[in-house]
């Protein structure tokens, strides 16, 4: 299993605890919005930035909060990506 | 027919900007076909030109009593200088890495300290005239226009975003042939790329998306007319010689503070509720304009109003009502304050964070739309437009906030949706909570000559104090 992989599996984790109750997680795909979708509202995306920064350290405060980066499952990944990179 | 096929057809109509054949139509007419987001991009520079030219030698249009400003001199000066400006931002958001330190952590703080500078400079020499003066008087008064459209350019170029832009690709968001307020709807550069329609399919589809909010506009204009002639008997409304003698006759909310009108209780309390609906359907007409606008260029971006008045808590609302304002108020004054500040404290962080937004950047913001007192340094004047709307945004921000931590702690709990009648009782309560509450903040919203404290008498006489 790859980082990638495994950090997917967890995000996935993740946002059940956070989704809409009434909304299948399975019906999304990992490029679709995550708000837009109806998945998640706008509130929860800081619950996002609160998991990032508890989980892979991801330090907000340099790099400022961009809400594209929170967007899809796919972007999320991308920006956990670039922060253990670096 | 029956309830169901009236129901399918009603949902034909309404729904026609998604009906496949018509897609498929729209997306094969030559003229479609034509307008590539390439053609599309060169229309909206240069209309981007005119609409800039238009709004600078217009600027002073308004505020004819406050100083002789009217030759096309000063105008054109101040043109070429915002133009020269607006690229100078442009080669700054290109080239981000290469600013000082200082500036690239505080880009937009840095960008708005260049505005209070040139405002300094206006009050130090208020009285002495002369082409120089008033060529910064009308590039001043250009600036609350421009400065969240240009703070948008500097946000794309501090995410890295603006690297492989070309100024076209800028200037037609920050001089916009759809005009709209200060705040600027579609945002940015960032957010209106990822919404751009890339083939004749996906652009015939934004199209029609943009007709549909272009009918809404006419539906909620007549719809406007009518409440205007039936419940408040305006003479201004086209129906009012058909409606008068069948009209409520209810008061508007400013009619009620500036006359400091005797009603009874339940009038003044239908008059709130009268004025958060009138207002929200005007917001929502003018909102579907810009919005059509820009969809008709192929962006196909959020409605900027979203059927508010059934959103069920406070937060839910201030999203839906006026989408752009709430997503710029969210950009440069919330996110920034919520990844910096009481990292340790979850409850804090999210409290400091909404009233960064919804009290500093709201007064803030509102504080910039007085431009003509602000660039004469008419501090009283501010203060008598200004001074109700401190308690409106402390209880905007209190409202969100509760509302936010509310909505936190009920996630993270495992809740059972009540099912059948009691849903929907328990959605009736929610809806006339958050009508309630903003009906009420609404009162200290409404620009009167009323003082604090005559305002604060006629509030608390609303709750039989």
């Amino acid at each position: 299993m790859t980082d990638r992989d495994r950090h997917r599996l967890e995000l996935i984790e993740f946002l059940r605890t956070i989704q809409r109750p009434d909304y299948p997680l399975a019906a999304i795909d990992e490029e679709s919005g995550l708000v837009e979708s109806g998945l998640i509202d706008s509130l929860a995306l800081l619950q996002i930035v609160t998991y990032l920064e508890q989980t892979y350290r991801v330090d907000f405060n340099e790099r400022g909060i961009d809400p594209d980066d929170l967007r899809s499952v796919n972007s999320i990944l991308a920006l956990i990506a670039r922060e253990s990179a670096s | 027919m029956n309830v169901i096929g009236l129901r399918a057809a009603y949902r034909t109509i309404s729904q026609f900007h998604e009906n496949r054949r018509l897609i498929a139509w729209l997306s094969a007419q030559p003229w479609v076909i034509w307008l590539s987001p390439e053609r599309r991009k060169s229309v909206l520079f240069y209309g981007a030109m005119i609409a800039g030219a238009v709004g600078v030698f217009s600027r002073n249009a308004k505020w004819r009593d406050y100083r002789a400003l009217a030759p096309w001199l000063e105008h054109g000066l101040a043109f070429v200088f915002l133009l020269g400006l607006i690229y100078a931002l442009y080669r700054a958001a290109i080239n981000f890495k290469d600013l000082p330190p200082n500036v690239r952590r505080r880009p937009q703080i840095c960008f708005h300290l260049l505005f209070w500078l040139l405002l300094g400079f206006l009050w130090f020499f208020p009285e002495r005239g002369g082409l120089s003066l008033a060529v910064l008087s009308v590039i001043a008064a250009s600036f609350p226009y421009l400065i969240w459209r240009a703070g948008y350019m500097l946000l794309s170029g501090q995410r890295g975003k603006a690297l492989n832009s070309q100024f076209r690709d800028h200037l037609f968001y920050i001089w916009p042939i759809w005009d709209g307020t200060n705040t600027p709807p579609g945002k940015g550069h960032d957010y209106l790329s990822r919404m751009v329609a890339q083939t004749p399919e996906s652009y015939a589809r934004t199209l029609l998306g943009g007709f549909k909010l272009l009918l809404l506009v006419a539906l909620w204009s007549v719809f406007l007319e009518l409440i205007g002639a039936l419940v408040y008997g305006d003479p201004k409304s086209s129906f009012n010689a058909l409606f008068r003698r069948y009209t409520l006759g209810i008061p508007r909310l400013k009619q009620i503070l500036s006359e400091q009108m005797a009603l009874p209780l339940v009038q003044v309390w239908l008059s709130l509720y009268l004025e958060l609906i009138w207002e929200t359907l005007s917001l929502a007409a003018k909102g579907h304009v810009w919005v059509g606008v820009i969809r008709l260029f192929g962006f196909n971006i959020f409605r900027n109003t979203y059927k508010p008045l059934l959103a069920q808590t406070i937060v839910e609302f201030w999203n839906r009502y006026y989408y752009y304002f709430k997503e710029l108020m969210m950009e440069f004054f919330f996110l920034p304050i919520y990844a910096r500040y009481f990292r340790n404290s979850p409850r804090l962080r999210v409290i400091s964070a909404v009233f960064a937004a919804a009290f500093v950047g709201n007064m803030y913001y509102h504080l910039l739309q007085h431009k003509e007192p602000l660039i004469f340094g008419e501090w009283s004047k501010l203060w008598r437009l200004l001074g109700a709307r401190l308690i409106y945004c402390g209880m905007l921000a209190s409202g969100i906030a509760v509302s936010m931590l509310r909505q936190q702690r009920q996630r993270s709990r495992a809740h059972v949706m009540p099912a059948g009648a009691s849903q929907r009782l328990r959605r009736l309560r929610g809806i006339a909570g958050v009508w309630t509450f903003f009906a009420v903040i609404n009162f200290w919203n409404v620009i009167s000559n009323l003082t604090i404290a005559e305002r604060a008498r006629l509030f608390f006489s609303l709750f039989g104090l």
